[in-house]
């Protein structure tokens, strides 16, 4: 077990350093600077502003300093949030992208396995199409739709909710979590369904219940547990994806987390707070993989052997 | 850390209620100001950050030697009176007295000395030391951005005692007024910025500041809170408690904050909503202009347009009102002159042919057109560089659409990101060039100043009578006779259609009515401190 977790471990490294190196010099191929203005600055100012970014150097040298930034963990300063460092923004913003994420996952972990659950095994009844008009409504329906009428219904007309902001309370929490889970309750129940139904009809299911094992136990114990598992393999990259902010999500409730950094950053050639991002961004979801992969071989002896 | 913030905002707004309670009778006075602030503010260092948004809350947070009113006019701030030389280069400002900090010491004249030289200062990497060398010339300031001076001894900046600034200037400039506000010269607390650094303005424990209001809050990407300096001059007449600065970077969730009523004034409206907003909320929406304006340049390298008739034939077939009221629909106000239309004193030229009937104008467009040998069988063609904004993108295919039908010119319009588009302006890579420019202030001469040959290179205009002609205006000490002289400059600009003027654009802004004192202003200053909040 310790070697297969090594061996992830080194390959994810690798992928990483692949994924950040390559982020580093196409973010130069597009045209513009941090600093490039509509009003000409005295090329002496505007020379002594790159200096002072290191934006003077040969490409390569700024390369080296950025990875030996990275190898004493510091990102560096943002060229567009001058009062702070790439480690600033990303130590201010993570927390709220956390916990809109974690909330996100849970509830939709818990409801989309409870609907395909109650979808599989109550095949075609209400429950399952309810189940289903959800799915197909969270996987078509943009985030960039659902979001704005969620504000409209919950905060304009019912008052119920704010809009947006973060007031410190679960009230701002409320609808960005609820938004940001419905695309995921609609896969997770989607796959817990179809997988149910599959596992459902596995030879040691059979075998289970002819060995007179109770109903119950059979679902909880021997079905579910080989049901998940294709829920866990979506929930790992999507745990990444989710916690790290989503961008959608972050702009339309005004959430003051880093997901609308992986935008405006780029927008604004910010190259340490790109690189920042990428970072993180890619390192969560390299280890998330990993960490499915661990708790599938664990649930799943199969995989374990592998090779 | 989050548990920390909710905590220390939980403990605010009990501080906040026991004050109100305490208050009694004058809880009608007191309340939170919330305000948008767009997407994002850049920096809160008072000598750094050259953003708009930001820049309101620093002017709440700092004072310079002046303070700009409702809409905008020059008022006393810091300094109670000044007068200016015989020559106009020197101006001689007098403090207040008894003049204190948020934190009760004294504020000195050679702090705002020592602003500039900070702001000048190539340590400090800030954009904004033109202020100083370009919109008007400071003695010795150019030499400090250059590097080439390290200390402010040759600086024409100077405090001979503690409530006298004196600033020395190489030409007369009228104008220093507009730039002695706390966006361009608020003044350095020493001690503070001795021993904190840059890192002191972001931090409400170690920030001092002299304005009407303090920092007490930051959250990146949030918000900013302030609240009432009781150590301010004019503390009295400051009517908020409290103003919070939100961060809304979706402007369609910021104008349904401000439907819910957690926001009150907007940064800016959803464009696509407006015509609906004039009916639905007259009250509340504030259209005005702002020191904005759009202009389609041509590049003067290309043949074809090296032709001046050709030039005014494009310009002549834009029917500009047309334009903003049914295509782009966003406010902006059509313009037939460039620099006019800030400053209502500045009597400027307007565009040749600007006297005509618009199809008037078309017609003479056609006949110029053809007369440069352009027709059916041999069109025009252009491409239209403009930014991926949606209301620009509408503009640029608006005009494309007037060329075509006026002229049969075959014009296609090319969106960039605003970064690449800066870049392709500089790379000469376009044949036309939606352009915009924000004034420095509501006057005339900042947009003039911009267009020399000598000044911006980009346009490959060459024309030593306008530079000459520029010249001559700098040395006018008196706003009138300046004022005629820059006219006369922006005839040669205007006559030689190195671009098209076509428009100047609106600010755009919804406050509530429970907001009274809101005055439109050009140069989009919009102090707390003049506002009351009814309850």
């Amino acid at each position: 077990m310790l070697r297969f977790v090594g061996r992830r471990l080194w390959n994810g490294g690798l992928t990483l350093a692949a994924l950040v190196t390559l982020t580093f010099f196409v973010m130069r191929l597009a045209p513009g600077g941090p600093f490039s203005r509509n009003r000409k600055i005295s090329p002496e100012v505007q020379a002594n502003i790159e200096a002072a970014f290191h934006l003077d150097e040969p490409l390569w040298m700024q390369f080296g300093r950025f990875v030996w930034g990275v190898l004493r963990l510091d990102l560096g300063p943002s060229t567009r949030h001058r009062d702070y460092s790439v480690n600033d923004l990303i130590a201010s913003g993570l927390p709220y992208s956390l916990t809109i994420g974690f909330w996100a996952v849970v509830v939709a972990a818990l409801v989309g396995v409870a609907l395909g659950v109650a979808g599989a095994l109550r095949r075609n009844g209400v429950t399952d199409y309810a189940a289903g008009i959800i799915g197909v409504t969270g996987i078509a329906i943009p985030i960039f739709v659902i979001g704005p009428v969620a504000q409209v219904v919950f905060g304009l007309k019912l008052e119920w909710l704010p809009i947006g902001g973060w007031d410190g309370t679960w009230r701002s929490l409320v609808l960005p979590v609820l938004v940001l889970a419905l695309p995921n309750i609609a896969y997770i129940s989607r796959l817990t369904r179809t997988s149910m139904i599959e596992t459902l009809r596995e030879n040691y299911i059979r075998t289970a219940r002819a060995k007179g094992i109770g109903g119950r136990r059979v679902l909880w114990r021997h079905t579910l547990t080989g049901a998940l598992l294709p829920v866990i393999a979506y929930l790992g990259p999507a745990t990444a994806a989710i916690i790290t902010g989503s961008i959608l999500i972050e702009t339309v409730f005004a959430v003051p987390g880093i997901g609308r950094h992986f935008v405006d950053a780029a927008l604004n050639r910010d190259y340490p707070l790109v690189m920042g991002i990428t970072l993180l961004y890619g390192g969560l979801l390299i280890l998330f993989n990993i960490a499915t992969d661990v708790v599938r071989a664990i649930l799943d002896p199969r995989i374990r052997h592998e090779r | 850390m989050m548990e920390f913030r909710t905590g220390l905002r939980g403990l605010l707004a009990g501080v906040a209620m026991a004050l109100a309670c305490a208050a009694g009778p004058a809880l009608a006075e007191t309340g939170v100001l919330d305000r948008g602030i767009g997407s994002e503010w850049s920096s809160l260092d008072p000598q750094v950050n050259f953003d708009a948004a930001a820049g309101l809350i620093l002017m709440d947070a700092y004072e310079g030697l002046v303070v700009y009113g409702p809409g905008g006019g020059v008022l006393p701030g810091a300094a109670e009176s000044w007068t200016a030389s015989e020559d106009g280069k020197t101006y001689t400002f007098t403090l207040r007295e008894e003049l204190k900090w948020s934190n009760g010491d004294p504020i000195k004249a050679q702090e705002f000395v020592d602003s500039v030289f900070r702001t000048l200062d190539p340590a400090t990497v800030s954009e904004k030391g033109y202020y100083f060398y370009s919109v008007v010339k400071i003695k010795g300031a150019e030499a400090i951005a250059n590097g080439e001076a390290k200390d402010a001894s040759g600086l024409g900046v100077a405090a001979p005692d503690d409530r006298t600034v004196v600033i020395e200037m190489e030409t007369p400039a009228p104008h220093i007024l507009n730039i002695m506000g706390a966006f361009q010269i608020p003044p350095l607390h020493g001690p503070s910025y001795a021993a904190n650094g840059a890192a002191g303005f972001v931090d409400p424990a170690k920030l001092v500041s002299n304005g009407a209001y303090v920092i007490t809050e930051v959250v990146p990407q949030s918000h900013v809170l302030l609240e009432k300096n009781p150590n301010y001059w004019d503390a009295a007449n400051v009517k908020i408690e409290k103003v919070k600065y939100h961060v809304t970077e979706d402007v369609s969730t910021e104008f349904k904050r401000f439907q819910a009523g957690e926001i009150d004034v907007t940064y800016d409206i959803p464009v696509n909503q407006l015509e609906e907003l004039k009916t639905t909320m007259p009250d509340s929406l504030f259209i005005s202009p702002s020191t904005e304006t759009t202009y389609y340049s041509f590049n003067l390298t290309r043949p074809e347009l090296q032709d001046v008739n050709v030039r005014t034939a494009l310009s002549w077939a834009i029917d500009r009102e047309l334009l903003q009221d049914k295509i782009v629909k966003g406010g902006a106000i059509p313009s037939y002159s460039y620099a006019g239309g800030f400053d209502p004193d500045y009597k400027g030229p307007m565009m040749p042919g600007a006297e005509m009937a618009q199809d008037d104008r078309e017609a003479k467009a056609k006949e110029l057109m053809a007369a440069a040998g352009f027709g059916p069988d041999n069109p025009l063609k252009l491409t239209i560089v403009t930014t991926v904004a949606e209301d620009r993108v509408r503009l640029a295919q608006g005009v494309a659409l007037m060329w075509k039908q006026v002229l049969g010119v075959e014009a296609t319009v090319e969106p960039q990101e605003r970064k690449a588009w800066l870049d392709t302006f500089y790379a000469g890579t376009w044949d036309v060039f939606a352009d915009n420019l924000v004034g420095d202030f509501a006057g005339a001469e900042t947009f003039l100043a911009y267009m020399r040959p000598s000044a911006e290179p980009g346009y490959n205009w060459v024309k030593p009578e306008y530079d000459a002609q520029m010249d001559v205006a700098a040395t006018m000490p008196d706003k009138a006779s300046r004022d005629a002289e820059l006219a006369k400059a922006e005839k040669i600009l205007l006559d030689d259609v190195i671009f098209a003027p076509i428009a100047i654009e609106p600010s755009r802004i919804l406050v509530s009515p429970k907001v009274k004192g809101w005055v439109p202003s050009a140069a989009g200053y919009y102090n707390s401190q003049y506002l009351t909040l009814e309850p």
